[in-house]
């Protein structure tokens, strides 16, 4: 909302006060002050030119060549506007000069081969108005060479504040006076009326009827007869146009000037457009269509609260008239709307309709419901004063339940308690009165407090203690330097998911974070997705059922920009639905913390020293076993391995813990790369680290160093190549004794040599025993038997021999 | 007479081992000294000559001169051997090492991290929530009323019209205080969705942590004391701050906390928007009516809370001017941390 500080001195004494002051304490107590326009500042450069002669740009048509004086010299400036002329007094902007609409600065510049040496400017230009129509001609009276914000009294600042939707108190010029009233302890200052009426009764020109008193508790109206509509004076125009309103007409120039000042939205109807002179304010039962006043068709929900003449809503209330009874120049009666709506419905219509007005925003946060009559009774003089006419005598005030003013106790102790600080009585008294509330009576301990009607937000003792600390200054309320901390468990749950990630980065991988929101395509690739209602694109219309689809997309990304050899992971929450009926509860859908490795090109690099190795399923296998290994849960889970794979990948193979599937992964296919634009191999592996985490992890314990030696044995056998590897290993730990305690694949040899269909498989075995020295003999006879129970199993023939 | 040889004969070895040069001339030390028919075992011979008194004195001193004579000669040796080493492979040093990738945290997990750390150190526990939370948890228990334009202050996904994307992590508060009586203290990081369009300002997801701390006497100076600590650990122990008034339908009173701009000094740029100021928190007492909601007694409670973003904050303290860099995991970029 903009705030001119010149219009708001009208209703506060700010002498001795520096803008800078203002600005800073507005935005303490909560009205932040979001931009300053300060018009000394910005117009400082712009200076009275006369006009001394125009030619035509010898190169362009549309362009002038002028003389421009300055007061002191003769400049040559081009200007492009059809109304300049000779003779004429004109804004100057010289080189150097920032214009203040698109923020440039003016420069010496040739334009169509010819130099200009500065702007003559138009009111778009100077963020005066949005008329860029041509050039402000000045009064020829002005002197070239005098400052502009000194000829067109250009001495405003005008603050751009955000109002939180708590504030409906505030969306005025004398409401954010108040503040500053309270802040700085000076007085109030609300205009007084001073109505001249005529003697003809308003009973007799109209009448008003609420059939909706729930959603209408106030109506109230004042009636202006024989006006004379025209354009506004400057004084009113000018206060509309430094907050951004363009001036209509005086009537609703006035209007708005009013709700401006004191927050009260109000609307002229032409009188003589209202049939039966009357007005009813009720609720429609079903849909319907209205014209506003800005010529659309608007489709209105039912239960939308309408204002209506004798036959025809004439406006949606709160919202915005209606063509069918706008001022028109022609219009002599008018009668002037000022009333209280029921916040919730005035929402509820605006929201349905997307119409957003300057009533509806003041309405649907709250308006003084004891300020209709005052605000009625303003516009009406102020009219009378700018387009003639009289006013009626009386006003209409239709108010069946007066809305009364609450009234709270505040327990004195209680500020203490809240803020750890003991603001003294005395200000307390002053801040709240100074705010606009009543101190009803004082006793030990506690305040009454009468709340006026402007301040709906104010409902308990709470709200009041935040209006004494917002006003007295959050920063004159110490700050504490010690706190006491309790002795009880300290929870973390997010240590598991810290410590794969930590396993993650032992191992040389990098963590991104992704966007859970995803397209239908990809969402749908791992799981059943769940729809965002209100999306903002098609791209981000799901939320992911796995990390995978992110990740590949990360790839595509990063091999685009020729980043081809990638070690990620991610850790996030992934969404699936459970029923098709949609979601009603928690029990619709579950939202699991998974973990997933990505890697892809080369995991070792050429070096002087090594040779480039490619990543491949192994080395996933051997991650996937390493993160086991750091987050303690090796040998815990089961593998398995499927060779066809599933629709994502063609190696893949499963973690298990018990029955239940923890973890999977693999290579991805080939197709399903295609749809991510890659050509090299990709292998993913997700875990679930909600199901990890409920795993109870075995505590680490000492061991002591083997005392007696180990007996290391090898074997190599040529197996017929559909014979697993896995499946041999088992093999031998099964049929190995007790002593036998370790049993490892250390090389894989293909080669015709041995056969086409052969494969030579060489295993590590240890023996030992904690308690003592084996001897060659048991150790030789244990590994011979081995060997024939292995050559039996497999058809396998032991190499070497 | 043979101790005085012992004597001479220790004197000579050591001048002799001195002027050795290589490996060669070694030997012949060796030879001489320790040789089958060397100076050490010829004295060893004259030792059976000595009498029975003087025996175990000489032979203590004579086994001792044995040894010295060994070990000096061992230990030359493997030097002369180590040098013949780096003499035939002609060692260059100034090869490259071989490389080894190290990972990296994402700079908002680092982000994150530091926060946590400092929390953690003043006895706040940590506690996850769910992204995809009731309309009930997200607004309706945090005193957002239906129908209230505060709503409109979080632009919101909605799944229907009961379940939404959480638009802070404020309801992991309720959920927290559902769940323990007081005391309670936590942080609460996390995920939040916002239905806004992407930009280099505004991202349609980011993430925030939130922090609860309810007790018997809990108050807004207690509030203030632990967030201005906080923020000098964080930002540096020079900073200024400042606590404004605001609004939150959770927090009462509410306030948000900012600190001098550190790119400018206050005295104004472009990053504050000329004020000299930036925005780090927003911060409040619990409102009584989310009391209310998870069962506690608001006389004999009171609380605080605060929540900040976690990519604003790491936008300002590395300097990063577009949010969506965080989010497009380029390699180039996660390398940077
Ligand atoms: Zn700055």
């Amino acid at each position: 909302m903009k705030i001119s500080l010149n219009w708001l001195k009208e209703y506060v004494d700010l002498k001795g006060i520096t803008t800078k002051e203002i600005i800073s304490k507005l935005t303490l107590a909560g009205l932040e002050v979001e931009d300053v326009f300060d018009e000394t500042e910005i117009y400082k450069n712009f200076i009275v030119g006369l006009v001394k002669d125009k030619q035509k740009h010898p190169n362009a048509d549309r362009l002038s060549l002028c003389t421009v004086f300055d007061g002191k010299n003769d400049l040559q400036v081009i200007c492009g506007a059809p109304n300049v002329e000779k003779g004429q007094n004109i804004v100057f902007a010289p080189a150097g000069t920032i214009i203040p609409k698109g923020n440039f600065e003016i420069t010496k510049a040739k334009i169509r081969g010819i130099e200009s040496n500065g702007m003559i400017c138009s009111e778009d230009e100077l963020l005066l108005s949005d008329n860029h129509e041509g050039i402000i001609v000045l009064d020829s009276r002005l002197k070239p060479g005098t400052k502009i914000t000194k000829a067109l009294g250009l001495n405003d600042v005008i603050l751009e504040i955000g109002i939180t939707p708590n504030r409906p108190d505030a969306l005025s010029h004398i409401g954010i006076a108040r503040d500053l009233a309270a802040i700085f302890k000076r007085n109030l200052l609300v205009p007084k009326r001073k109505l001249k009426e005529s003697k003809e009764k308003i009973k007799s020109a109209a009448a008003i009827e609420i059939q909706d008193t729930i959603n209408c508790p106030r109506y109230s109206a004042k009636v202006v007869k024989d006006v004379d509509v025209k354009e506004s004076p400057e004084w009113l125009k000018n206060r509309l146009t430094k907050i951004g309103l363009r001036p209509r007409n005086n009537i609703v120039d006035i209007t708005n000037y009013v709700m401006h000042e004191c927050g009260q939205p109000l609307h002229a109807f032409d009188l003589n457009l209202l049939c039966g002179n009357k007005i009813i304010v009720k609720s429609t039962e079903s849909e319907s269509v209205f014209v506003t006043l800005d010529s659309k068709e608007r489709k209105l929900p039912a239960g939308s609260l309408m204002i209506c003449d004798a036959e025809k809503p004439v406006a949606i209330a709160g919202i915005m008239g209606g063509e069918n009874s706008e001022i028109k120049d022609a219009t002599k009666n008018i009668l002037i709307e000022s009333a209280y709506f029921n916040p919730s419905v005035i929402r509820k219509t605006a929201k349905a309709l997307g119409l957003n007005t300057d009533a509806s925003y003041r309405f649907e946060r709250g308006t003084d419901p004891n300020n209709t009559v005052y605000a009625a009774e303003r516009a009406a003089q102020l009219i009378s004063e700018v387009a003639g006419g009289k006013i009626l005598n009386g006003v209409i005030d239709i108010y069946p339940v007066k809305i009364k003013e609450k009234k709270l106790r505040l327990r004195i102790e209680r500020i203490e308690k809240v803020l750890g600080y003991t603001i003294p009585l005395k200000s307390v008294s002053l801040i709240l009165k100074k705010l606009g509330f009543k101190i009803l009576s004082a006793s030990t301990g506690f305040i009454t407090v009468s709340i006026p009607a402007f301040r709906p937000d104010i409902e308990r003792e709470i709200d009041l203690i935040e209006e004494i600390a917002r006003i007295y200054g959050y920063d004159n309320i110490p700050t504490v330097s010690k706190i006491s901390i309790s002795l009880g468990e300290k929870n973390d749950s997010s240590a598991f998911a810290d410590k794969a990630r930590d396993a993650a980065l032992s191992l040389g991988f990098y963590e991104m974070i992704n966007n859970p929101l995803q397209s239908e395509e990809l969402s749908a690739l791992t799981g059943k997705p769940i729809k965002i209602m209100n999306p903002l694109s098609t791209d981000m219309e799901y939320l992911r059922t796995s990390l995978l689809p992110g990740a590949l997309t990360v790839v595509s990304q990063n091999i685009k920009h020729g980043e081809k050899d990638l070690q990620l992971f991610e850790i996030g929450n992934v969404f699936n639905l459970n029923s098709d009926s949609g979601i009603e509860s928690f029990k619709d859908f579950t939202e699991v913390q998974k973990f997933i490795f990505v890697l892809t090109g080369k995991i070792q690099q050429k070096e002087w020293c090594q040779s480039e190795k490619n990543a491949d399923i192994y080395v996933l296998k051997g991650l996937v076993h390493s993160f086991e290994c750091k987050i303690l849960l090796d040998n815990v889970l089961n593998d398995s391995y499927y060779h066809d794979g599933n629709s994502l990948f063609d190696l893949f193979f499963t973690k298990k813990f018990g029955d239940l599937e923890i973890g999977s992964g693999g290579r991805i296919r080939k197709e399903v790369l295609k749809k991510f634009d890659i050509q090299q191999d990709v292998f993913c592996f997700e875990f679930s680290l909600d199901e990890l985490k409920k795993i109870k992890i075995k505590r680490r314990k000492y061991t002591e160093p083997l005392k007696f030696p180990k007996v290391i044995r090898d074997f190599a056998f040529i197996f017929d190549k559909s014979v697993q590897c896995n499946d041999v290993e088992k093999f031998i730990r099964q049929q190995g004794s007790e002593l036998l305690k370790s049993v490892k694949l250390f090389d894989l040899f293909e080669n015709d040599s041995i056969g086409a269909d052969k494969k030579s498989l060489a295993f590590n075995l240890e023996y030992f025993s904690e308690e003592r020295t084996l001897t060659e003999e048991e150790v030789e006879r244990e590994f011979n038997r081995l060997i024939s129970e292995v050559t039996n199993k497999f058809n396998a023939k032991l190499r070497g021999s | 007479m043979l101790e005085e040889k012992i004597k001479q004969i220790t004197d000579d070895f050591n001048s002799d081992i001195k002027s050795v040069e290589d490996i060669q001339k070694l030997e012949e030390i060796r030879i001489k000294y320790l040789g089958r028919n060397g100076v050490v075992s010829s004295l060893f011979d004259e030792l059976k000559k000595a009498s029975n008194e003087e025996k175990p004195a000489l032979g203590k001193s004579l086994n001792l001169l044995r040894n010295k004579i060994t070990e000096d000669f061992n230990s030359i040796k493997t030097r002369f051997e180590s040098l013949d080493d780096l003499k035939e492979i002609k060692i260059d040093l100034t090869l490259p090492g071989t490389r080894r990738q190290i990972g990296s945290k994402h700079i908002l997990t680092q982000t994150l991290d530091e926060i946590k750390t400092i929390f953690q150190s003043m006895g706040f526990s940590v506690y996850e929530g769910p992204e995809l939370e009731s309309d009930y948890y997200n607004f309706e228990a945090l005193n957002f009323a239906p129908d209230h334009p505060a709503r409109d202050m979080q632009d919101t996904f909605f799944i229907n019209k009961d379940f939404v994307l959480r638009t802070h992590t404020s309801p992991v508060q309720i959920r927290l205080m559902e769940s323990h009586k007081p005391p309670v203290r936590a942080i609460m990081p996390g995920r939040v969705y916002r239905n806004e369009a992407v930009s280099a300002r505004s991202y349609c997801m980011f993430h925030q942590v939130e922090g609860l701390y309810v007790d018997t006497d809990v108050t807004f100076a207690e509030l203030k004391g632990t967030l201005v600590s906080f923020a000098k650990q964080f930002y540096g122990d020079d900073l200024k701050y400042r606590f404004r008034t605001s609004f939150f339908p959770f927090t009462e009173p509410s306030a948000e906390m900012d600190i001098t701009c550190f790119l400018c000094h206050g005295g104004g740029c472009k990053v504050c928007k000329q004020t000299g100021w930036l925005e780090i928190l927003g911060c409040g007492m619990v409102d009584p009516n989310v009391f209310k909601y998870v069962g506690y007694d608001s006389e004999k409670y009171t609380g605080y809370a605060f929540g900040m973003g976690i990519e604003r904050t790491a936008m300002l303290k590395y300097g990063i001017d577009d949010i969506r860099v965080f989010f497009e995991n380029d390699l180039r970029f996660l390398k940077q941390f």
